[in-house]
């Protein structure tokens, strides 16, 4: 017993020795390394503990969390959130059911109605205008509704790409080709701009709702050609196959094609919303108070004047979280589909 | 006798000179098993393929179950043989992301419209003749080659199809798994189903079949009656092309 | 039949297609009746009336707005090159060390890519402009004899001065890009086969020479593309200069948006802008590939 601990610790060090000491450049590196970490460890504890003042995070939690929308109302996009989480916890690690896997896209639709009737109101609760929604919450807001509108329009896109229509592939090629030329500033600054001059006279939509078209039509153009990729990576076979059974070009395209291109492009398309969910941030200078537009209208207040590090630390930290809790159901699902999907 | 399939003339050239289908003219009558061989090359998968679309062609004329195609190749004559007509291929071409059931009642839910449960009872039906209904929730991945082929006969079969065609349906396969493929196609032709086989297995062309068509660079060379065509074939061509199957 | 309705299909999608457009364009033409602009171009041979804190030619505000938008433009050239290179060198570093056989340097880089990763560019940028630069005690830190000078207002070296905008962006950009490129450098790397390395390694070679000499060359053809779209997705990222006050291309045109209103002109100049951005930067890494391709020809 002892002796096979004592064995397996010699093992360690000289695994050890072999991967960091192997040769006198290496150890080099090591030491330098080692001692780099050090000094930048005890500098940031030290300022973690002794020089940062994290009153302007603690005093201002709720701030970040849901901008300034009404205290008494904030358990409205509190229930929202929660429920956002809950059900993709459920979707990843919830019961097999038939019927039910079959539905979870309804359910996952059915967010979206859910989070406008709570943050909007009305029926029964207060109505509370978009221009109070932030932090945080907006900043999911945008996230999932550019997301799930821009799955639907890519989808479109691709197909139009890869049709054999002359006109609608032109098309669709000229606007893939365009958006993912230009930057995603131009077309959120552009949007809010020029969305209103193509509306006709007194119809209006405001600021959140431009934003979220100018991030479904800068990101169908992106997912389009993700799932263009996927498309091009079915064997013609399939589509023989699919032809041999009688099926006509709408069913092959229902049935075998989309699932198919979806399962494959399934990695770039989670990329694609983890990506989003950090673009959002660029509503911060275009007039939106998401979580980094927070974040400055906090540090504009004179009493946390100056208190830059604490407030980007702190965002970092939360934009960091979310973004590898996506990532890690993103593998998550990733996995869940190869594990009975084939040889993709 | 009543004609299944009957082609006239049939040519077809992919390039100029060069002629994947040369004259090709056939008749299989109902209930009987016409194996098709040849050298590779020879264009046998391009005259099994053209009987349910997949190819067109340049002249002749072709009459499946009474449905007339000529070069025009309309796709609405075709969509209806499409659906009487079952197709096996040599890469099983099961669809990865559907279940082994799945991929069977796909058609005939969508293509025949029949009821979920009604097309299901058939499937399992058709799995279990198979001999592989335990399979039935398992992804095509999770099955061996010789599995996932009778998969494939079973979702041709899921339409009802009074013609199967077979694109060398064993060449894909491990040596040890032809014959459970091969057994299921026995039980097929004993049942009356007419077929049409393209395939390099002897055994089973003399066992099973009623005619054996030999084709060379797009021509049909003979069509004899099996025992005909092994023991005493025609030409010096089929038996040249015999020699060599029978070295290996 | 099917060439009929194929032309009956294209032919219905078309008159919904301009159908469209033609409301767009319709609603466009209203609001901007209504507006009093119209659309024209006469207004970018106008005096600009702002002024430029950052110009490599010679500018003033009397110049025109065409002058300050090529100003504009060049700026934005300047900062996606200078931060192009020392990418490509920090990513490289990274890249290498990620997939070397220092574990511990393998960690580092592996969570110095997470953390670049997983946080907004534009946090990046304004931790940068507002804590790296403007957040240095007064107007020294560091001095030595007139040669280098960095202070708040930027960096001096021997006569050459950088401004803290050009500075923040040009370390924001390049750290955020090298995160991504070193991933790029570690797919191209893990795309050679273990073959390789065990064959140099059984012929005595160092690692730093084989990989340099054997894997790298070999991995090239799998970076480049990788390569190019980190360049392009540079080049687009440059634009948000405007949130540290650089005036690249797109600032500039935010100014002129607010100054003359003419905001579709101006989305049409950003796009033409960038359009010759996209070609100088896939057509400058097509002529690399294919120098890369034909000196193997030769050797």
């Amino acid at each position: 017993m002892l002796k096979t601990y004592i064995n397996s610790t010699i093992f360690f060090f000289k695994q050890i020795r072999k991967t960091i000491f192997l040769n006198l450049f290496n150890t080099i590196i090591t030491l330098l390394i080692i001692l780099l970490i050090s000094v930048a460890s005890i500098h940031a504890f030290k300022w973690l503990i002794f020089k940062a003042n994290w009153k302007v995070v603690i005093s201002n939690l709720p701030l970040y969390a849901f901008g300034s929308f009404p205290p008494d109302e904030q358990w409205r996009p509190a229930t929202w959130i929660i429920s956002l989480l809950l059900l993709s916890i459920f979707t990843l690690c919830g019961p097999e059911w038939r019927w039910l896997r079959k539905n979870l896209l309804i359910v996952w639709l059915g967010t979206i109605p859910l989070g406008l009737y709570l943050l909007y109101g009305g029926l029964g609760l207060s109505p509370i205008m978009s221009r109070h929604w932030g932090g945080l919450t907006l900043t999911i807001l945008l996230t999932v509704f550019s997301s799930l509108l821009s799955l639907p329009l890519g989808i479109v896109l691709a197909l139009c790409r890869q049709s054999s229509l002359p006109l609608t592939q032109k098309v669709s090629s000229i606007y893939i080709d365009v958006m993912r030329a230009i930057p995603l500033i131009a077309v959120l600054f552009f949007g809010q701009l020029l969305i209103p001059l193509f509306l006709p006279l007194g119809m209006e939509i405001d600021r959140v709702w431009r934003a979220i078209f100018a991030f479904t039509l800068f990101v169908s153009a992106y997912i389009a050609e993700d799932i263009r990729g996927g498309l091009q990576s079915i064997p013609n076979t399939q589509i023989e196959a699919a032809n041999s059974l009688g099926l006509n070009q709408y069913q092959i395209i229902q049935f075998i094609l989309i699932p198919q291109a979806l399962r494959i492009a399934l990695p770039a398309l989670t990329n694609q919303s983890i990506g989003l969910f950090q673009n959002t941030s660029l509503m911060a200078i275009l007039g939106l108070v998401e979580l980094l537009g927070i974040g400055r209208s906090i540090l504009a207040n004179p009493e946390f004047i100056g208190q830059y590090i604490e407030v980007y630390v702190w965002l970092a930290c939360v934009y960091w979280i979310v973004c590898t809790i996506m990532a890690v159901l993103a593998r998550h699902l990733e996995k869940r589909m190869t594990i009975n999907q084939a040889n993709f | 006798m009543e004609p299944i399939v009957v082609a006239k003339n049939l040519t077809k050239s992919y390039t100029k000179g060069l002629r994947a289908l040369d004259n090709v003219s056939l008749t299989v009558d109902k209930g009987k098993v016409l194996v098709v061989m040849g050298p590779s090359g020879s264009g046998k998968s391009t005259l099994i393929r053209t009987f349910n679309g997949l190819e067109t062609f340049d002249k002749g004329e072709i009459n499946i179950l009474g449905i007339k195609v000529d070069s025009t190749h309309d796709e609405r004559k075709i969509q209806k043989i499409r659906r009487r007509v079952g197709m096996v291929f040599q890469q099983f071409n099961l669809f990865p992301h559907l279940s082994i059931l799945e991929n069977i009642t796909l058609a005939p839910i969508h293509v025949q419209k029949r009821r979920q449960i009604e097309a299901e009872e058939y499937g399992m039906y058709l799995l279990s003749q198979m001999g592989i209904d335990s399979h039935a929730k398992k992804y095509p991945i999770q099955l061996s080659g010789g599995e996932q082929q009778r998969v494939a006969i079973a979702r041709a079969l899921a339409l009802k199809p009074e013609l199967l065609l077979f694109d060398e349906p064993t060449s894909a396969l491990d040596p040890e798994r032809i014959n459970e493929v091969l057994d299921a196609m026995r039980t097929l032709a004993e049942q009356g189903m007419t077929m049409i086989v393209v395939t390099h297995e002897i055994g089973f062309a003399k066992d099973v079949s009623d005619q054996v068509l030999f084709m060379d660079s797009g021509k049909v060379v003979e069509t004899s009656p099996p025992n005909i065509f092994f023991s005493n074939a025609r030409h010096e061509r089929s038996r040249k092309f015999l020699n060599q199957l029978d070295k290996h | 039949m099917k060439i009929n309705q194929k032309l009956f299909l294209q032919f219905g999608i078309c008159i919904i297609f301009f159908g469209l457009i033609g409301i767009l364009i319709n609603n466009l033409t209203i609001n901007l009746i209504r507006t009093g602009l119209g659309f024209n171009f006469s207004w970018l041979f106008k005096p600009a009336s702002f002024a430029l804190a950052e110009h490599p030619l010679p500018y003033t505000s009397s110049d025109s707005y065409a002058w300050a938008l090529f100003i504009g433009w060049l700026n934005s050239l300047k900062v996606i090159v200078s931060s192009l290179i020392l990418a490509t060198f920090l990513g490289t570093l990274i890249g290498f060390a990620r997939t070397g056989t220092n574990s511990l340097l393998g960690l580092i880089s592996a969570g110095y890519i997470t953390i670049i990763r997983q946080t907004p560019l534009l946090l990046q940028l304004m931790f940068w402009y507002f804590v790296g630069f403007l957040g240095l005690k007064d107007n020294m830190f560091i001095q030595i004899k007139n040669i280098l000078n960095i202070s708040n207002q930027g960096i001096e070296f021997s006569g050459l001065t950088f401004s803290s905008e050009f500075l923040a962006l040009l370390f924001g950009l390049s750290i955020f890009t090298s995160a991504y490129i070193a991933e790029v450098i570690r797919g191209g790397i893990l795309s050679v086969s273990r073959g390789q390395w065990e064959a140099f390694r059984s012929l005595g070679i160092s690692e730093r020479k084989g990989l340099t000499l054997i894997i790298l060359p070999q991995a090239l053809p799998a970076i480049i593309p990788g390569l190019t779209s980190q360049y392009l997705n540079l080049a687009k990222n440059s634009t948000l200069a405007i949130a540290v006050g650089y005036s690249d291309i797109y600032a500039i045109n935010d100014t002129i948006i607010n100054q003359t209103g003419r905001a579709i002109e101006c989305f049409i100049i950003l796009l033409i802008s960038f359009l010759l951005l996209n070609l100088l930067i896939t057509n400058t890494m097509e002529i690399i590939n294919r120098l890369i391709l034909k000196s193997r020809e030769y050797s």
